[in-house]
């Protein structure tokens, strides 16, 4: 079966970075920007990520995610550039229509922000395994139950993708048609979900008594299956990068 | 069902393992969507489901960890709208309790006010994270032509969601009520936590 989870396994020095400075580091790349709002520190924020994500191997990785951010951008480009209710100075003419500086001006600004925003994630959702981060997120101390629903969600989809695609072959074997116009199509969607929804929520019930057999509701502390991986510099990277963040909002007061 | 028991925070073991289900059929949802070239996302429907069978927080929860899910997975900007999910996952667990959502006609009025609720949640991220605009290409189209007319974000950025949102909740809300009554009844017991018989234990 397939794994949904955009994760590359490879060696770096990013994917051996604890899945908890990661999340720091995502917080550190939303909030600096937010705290000193000006072009240089977000072009140094979506350097400092554009520059993890090469170092960590997985950049023709994002070209698809990018890809699909970009072209929700330049839609946000033109209309700003165009209809932006501030626009006052005209900086050039598109045949009958005219591009504003102050719209594009707040267009940059928009995909500074996402860019900055999608980078940081990408790097969490790029080098590490998810499993991974749940596990490290229990030992914080999520609760174990809540660690089980995310990591078995890994698990159901490509099983439900699997029943989907024979369903969608039986279907089709007893001549449900799936392409052509707006009201056939439409047609065809409760009979290609109905099966594999009714048979995934029957299932629910087996899955909830296997797992009660098993001790799911144990109030016995859970041991681990994995043996912990510590980073030795995590602490420092944490540090550094929470003093960053409070060294910002420092600049923003007293600069 | 009385009201204790509609925010009751003590999740049996089936109401975990809804959630799951909840967020693959969401992404089932979606991808069929995809496949069939729909013009709607309906990528609610398993959270609707589990606000329906598990109540407002079973719906809620799902409706988080399905956003979390997705961004781990397809793109990380739905982590931003993990908030819209929460609150459709609320607005279905409230309604459903109160009996608003019993027979296709309410569901039809149910669908219509969880759309707006969406709506009301997200023109706000809208907002603040793609300048008002919600990628769809109608409700952009839209939210361009209203811009050019009224020098108002926030109402072109308001009609850009619901044209797009309210359609598809409603959809959602309809197909989820069908699936919820075509389900078999010891299934649906399994979360009726009113009465006696609601754990394995």
């Amino acid at each position: 079966m397939k794994s949904i989870s955009l994760y590359v396994d490879r060696e770096s020095f990013v994917h051996d970075v604890d899945p908890i400075t990661k999340l720091i580091y995502i917080l550190f790349a939303i909030l600096v920007p937010i705290i000193l709002p000006s072009f240089t520190v977000s072009f140094i924020c979506v350097g400092i990520s554009l520059l993890l994500i090469l170092a960590a191997g997985v950049f023709r990785k994002t070209l698809p995610i990018f890809g699909f951010v970009f072209l929700v951008l330049i839609t946000v480009v033109i209309i700003q550039g165009l209809f932006r209710p501030e626009n006052e100075t005209v900086l050039f003419q598109i045949g009958p229509f005219a591009m504003y500086q102050e719209g594009l001006h707040y267009a940059l600004k928009i995909t500074l922000r996402v860019v900055n925003i999608v980078g940081a994630f990408m790097i969490l959702v790029l080098t590490t395994k998810p499993s991974h981060l749940v596990e490290s997120l229990v030992r914080k101390g999520m609760s174990p139950r809540i660690g089980y629903v995310i990591v078995s969600v890994f698990q159901i989809i490509p099983e439900m993708m699997a029943s989907m695609s024979t369903i969608t072959d039986a279907q089709r074997s007893r001549g449900m048609e799936t392409e052509g116009n707006l009201l056939v199509r439409i047609k065809a969607f409760l009979p290609l979900l109905g099966p594999v929804v009714l048979g995934s929520l029957i299932n629910t019930k087996e899955r909830a008594m296997a797992l009660e057999v098993r001790g799911f509701n144990s109030r016995t502390p859970k041991t681990y299956l994995n043996v912990e991986k510590t980073y030795a510099y995590s602490k420092g990277i944490q540090a550094l990068l929470l003093l960053l963040i409070v060294g910002a909002v420092a600049w923003r007061i007293f600069l | 069902m009385n009201k204790k028991s509609m925010w009751s925070f003590r999740f049996s073991t089936a109401a975990l393992v809804l959630i799951p289900v909840a967020v693959g059929v969401n992404y089932i949802g979606k991808f069929i969507a995809g496949v069939l070239k729909l013009p709607l996302w309906l990528d609610s429907i398993g959270t609707v489901l589990a606000a329906m069978l598990g109540g407002p927080v079973v719906g809620a929860l799902a409706g988080a960890i399905n956003n979390i899910i997705y961004g781990l997975t397809v793109d990380p900007i739905s982590f931003v709208y993990g908030i819209t999910s929460v609150a459709i996952g609320l607005a279905v667990g409230i309604l459903f309790y109160k009996g608003y959502i019993s027979t296709f006609g309410k569901a039809i009025v149910a669908g219509l006010i969880i759309g707006l609720v969406a709506t009301i949640v997200s023109t706000p991220i809208n907002i603040g994270f793609w300048g008002g605009q919600t990628g769809n290409v109608w409700g952009d189209a839209l939210f361009a032509a209203v811009l050019a007319k009224t020098d108002s974000v926030w109402l072109a950025s308001f009609l850009d969601e619901i044209v797009v949102d309210v359609p598809d909740k409603l959809l959602v809300v309809l197909i989820s009520f069908g699936i919820f009554k075509g389900l078999p009844r010891n299934v649906v017991q399994l979360y009726n936590n009113n009465d006696k018989v609601e754990t394995l234990d």
